[in-house]
């Protein structure tokens, strides 16, 4: 049983390199509060539309306002309501207005899908019989523009042509 | 005559089971081609195959590529390699009925699992997850197989344990570690698997009972995360057994191999979580759990590149290699096909390693989450550090077990530059798309091939990018197909050889270490297998179930 000396030093290495790469990502996420998706609340698959309006809506809602049927918080803060049904997003369109924070409610009607905004970091995947709740913290300085949102889990013979685009407007 | 009349009933096994895995290769990658064509934007519109190739075609190839790529080859190579190996380094037999009946299972199992497969009626893709429903045909016929690897795991570890008690005092064969490594992932990770299948998914599919999402994929990912190192670590077998072997080195060191072999064995298990990173309804802390053994389990790779490499060196400066890199150019490269093989099989597999550490990066895992980067990530891992040196090592499995030649060197070499060159362009343009945005598991989506959508953000950058991989793919796969159908005619059509002599693979072994006391490590493993599981299993659980009826795909 010999260990050489140049692979205690390269052992040693490695776990140093662990060690300091657990902390970071532990950092990211109670110290930036980057954490990945938690909350559920359960929900019978086939009730979830009436469980959960699809749409968009204002956390706060005394800064609510409606312009050309486009919700607009005034405050950036957003809850949206999604249902993933196969092969399709419901609400189909989404316009957020300058947002800063979005609390997306989430769910399925039938199989697992995968809820994806191309690019950033929303990415969760949607369960029937749960309702995800995840809250995004929009980057101050994405620019304005259309964004893709797909699903990104096998749903079906259809699961290509479930996607939608994300407005963000300034 | 090669198979030595000592080891006919586990050379017959070990030939079918080998055998068997090539012809499951290639129909899986049959339809790897047809996934890289559909991806390519205008490919279908342009060779005109837009009807050939449907939606249907392609999600049922790619529950078959899956399937027969990623669980079936691996697992009858594997199980045909560790008789090979058992039987040469202990000179022992094995219970030769009992391994006919696992060949018989295995090969039952698969033919059932493939028919509702190719019918069209199991479109689930291989990692089924419900409430997606398959024709329960499928579930019984990869139910069959796991028993028949069960059978198989008990011969070969009786086998072991037998020459154990008759060589007190000697360690156990650096081949063999492997050999038991592998066995003992593969049993700690199937029991749940079992239960996901037989209590929740066979129900599903005969009775219409509803499944709960959660529970299952935590059971799934239990066994999923595993499955990976019971793929690799044969291949990690290979690199320590034979690059020392055909370069006629001394493998650096043997003590830190072993204790690779029992890092990978304990912590490869209690990991699965990492899999689930962005699933609701399971704890961050539980994950964080995870992804803290998961980096654990990168130190074995660490500590095999860092083995691997010094044992390259010696036997670059064995060749006159000087300076600090001239024992690289010294190395045989494309004189030696079997070191060739191994050694792309390395460099790739390190590629993947990085990005392997970037998935198992807990929330960062949400830029890649189901993205082109995984297969990105999984072609350089299993698609290369595994198959590529299970190939390779048929080069010298098709003269020691079948008595035959191969057929053309050259031809193999040709492969090798195809295969090398193919994977990295395909798992970096993979990487790229993927980081844009690009799903895994996707046909063609109209975003993709078709121009409905202009000015989104990311999206000409996935285009391209895609277009990248899958040309890398293509050229992966003809790598591929020239090397397989070597391998696969020189079993037939090779000139034959003959050996006299006994076939020894791993080094002479010595006295016993502390290290060679398994029993030890196995208990390890469970403890942290409990300690990992028992707490998201409890949170799961004790939530209640929320079932959500089972649906066709």
């Amino acid at each position: 049983m010999t260990i050489h000396r140049e692979e205690k030093i390269w052992a040693f290495f490695v776990l140093g390199m662990v060690v300091v790469f657990l902390a970071a990502l532990a950092y990211a996420a109670w110290g930036l509060g980057l954490v990945t998706p938690y909350t559920v609340q359960q929900v019978p698959a086939e009730k979830a539309l009436e469980v959960l309006k699809p749409g968009v809506d204002c956390i706060n809602p005394n800064v609510k306002k409606v312009v050309d049927n486009v919700v607009v918080c005034e405050d950036g803060r957003y809850y949206v309501n999604l249902i993933a049904m196969r092969f399709s997003w419901l609400p189909p369109n989404i316009i957020l207005t300058s947002p800063k924070e979005v609390k997306f409610r989430i769910t399925s009607t039938d199989v697992i899908h995968g809820f994806e905004i191309a690019g950033t970091n929303v990415n969760v995947m949607v369960f029937p019989g749960y309702i995800a709740e995840i809250t995004w913290k929009v980057p101050a300085n994405m620019p304005a523009g259309k964004y893709l949102i797909l699903c990104n889990e096998y749903c079906g013979a259809g699961h290509q042509n479930m996607y939608t685009v994300l407005e963000i407007r300034k | 005559m090669a198979s030595t009349p000592k080891f006919l009933w586990e050379d017959r096994f070990a030939k079918t089971a080998i055998l068997f895995s090539f012809v499951l290769l290639a129909l899986g990658s049959l339809f790897g081609l047809v996934q890289a064509l559909s991806r390519m934007p205008g490919a279908l519109e342009a060779l005109g195959l837009k009807n050939v190739i449907t939606p249907q075609l392609y999600y049922t190839g790619l529950t078959l590529h899956g399937v027969a790529n990623a669980i079936l080859f691996t697992a009858f190579f594997i199980m045909g390699l560790a008789v090979f190996v058992v039987t040469r380094d202990l000179g022992i037999n094995l219970h030769g009925p009992l391994l006919c009946l696992a060949c018989l299972l295995a090969v039952g199992g698969t033919l059932v699992a493939a028919v509702p497969i190719l019918l069209g009626q199991a479109t689930v893709l291989y990692t089924f997850y419900p409430p997606l429903n398959a024709n329960v045909l499928f579930y019984l016929g990869l139910a069959v197989v796991v028993v028949a690897s069960w059978i198989f795991a008990a011969v070969v570890l009786y086998g072991i344990y037998k020459w154990r008690r008759q060589n007190p005092g000697k360690e156990v064969p650096l081949g063999v570690w492997g050999v038991f490594t592998t066995i003992m992932i593969w049993l700690f990770a199937t029991p749940p698997l079992a239960y996901e299948v037989l209590f929740l998914l066979v129900p599903m599919s005969l009775a219409g009972i509803p499944v709960d999402v959660l529970e299952a994929r935590l059971w799934f990912w239990y066994f999923g995360h595993p499955l990976v190192y019971f793929w690799l670590l044969p291949a990690v077998t290979l690199w320590y057994v034979l690059l020392p072997r055909v370069l006629g080195v001394e493998i650096f060191s043997k003590t830190m191999a072993k204790v690779a072999f029992i890092l990978y064995m304990i912590f490869s298990t209690p990991v699965g979580l990492h899999h689930q990173y962005v699933d609701p309804g399971v704890h961050p802390v539980f994950k964080y759990l995870h992804a803290t053994l998961t980096y654990l389990v990168a130190v074995p790779s660490f500590l095999t590149a860092f083995n691997l490499i010094a044992t390259l060196e010696r036997a670059g400066r064995a060749r006159g290699g000087k300076g600090l890199f001239g024992w690289v150019t010294a190395l045989p490269w494309f004189k030696d096909p079997v070191f060739t093989g191994l050694a792309i099989s390395i460099i790739v597999f390190g590629t993947g390693g990085f990005s392997g550490v970037i998935n198992a990066s807990f929330q960062v895992n949400y830029v890649v989450h189901n993205t082109m980067w995984i297969p990105g990530h999984f072609h350089t891992t299993v698609g290369t550090g595994a198959a590529l040196s299970f190939l390779t090592a048929s080069l010298l499995l098709i003269p020691l077990l079948f008595g035959r030649q191969i057929l053309s060197i050259g031809a193999v070499k040709v492969a090798f530059v195809l295969w090398f060159i193919g994977i990295m362009i395909f798992s970096v343009g993979g990487y790229i798309s993927g980081l844009a945005g690009e799903p895994r598991r996707t046909y063609a989506p109209p975003y993709l091939n078709g121009i409905q959508l202009t000015g989104v953000y990311l999206l000409d950058l996935m285009k391209s990018a895609a277009t990248a991989a899958m040309s890398g793919a293509l050229i992966f796969w003809t790598g591929g197909a020239i090397l397989l159908a070597t391998l696969f005619f020189s079993v037939f059509f090779g000139k034959r050889v003959a050996f006299s002599g006994e076939v020894k693979l791993s080094p002479e072994p010595g006295p016993a270490t502390r290290l060679d006391n398994l029993k030890l490590w196995i208990v390890i493993g469970i403890v942290l297998i409990l300690i990992a599981y028992s707490l998201p299993a409890v949170e799961v659980y004790s939530q209640g179930l929320s079932p959500a009826p089972p649906q066709p795909p």
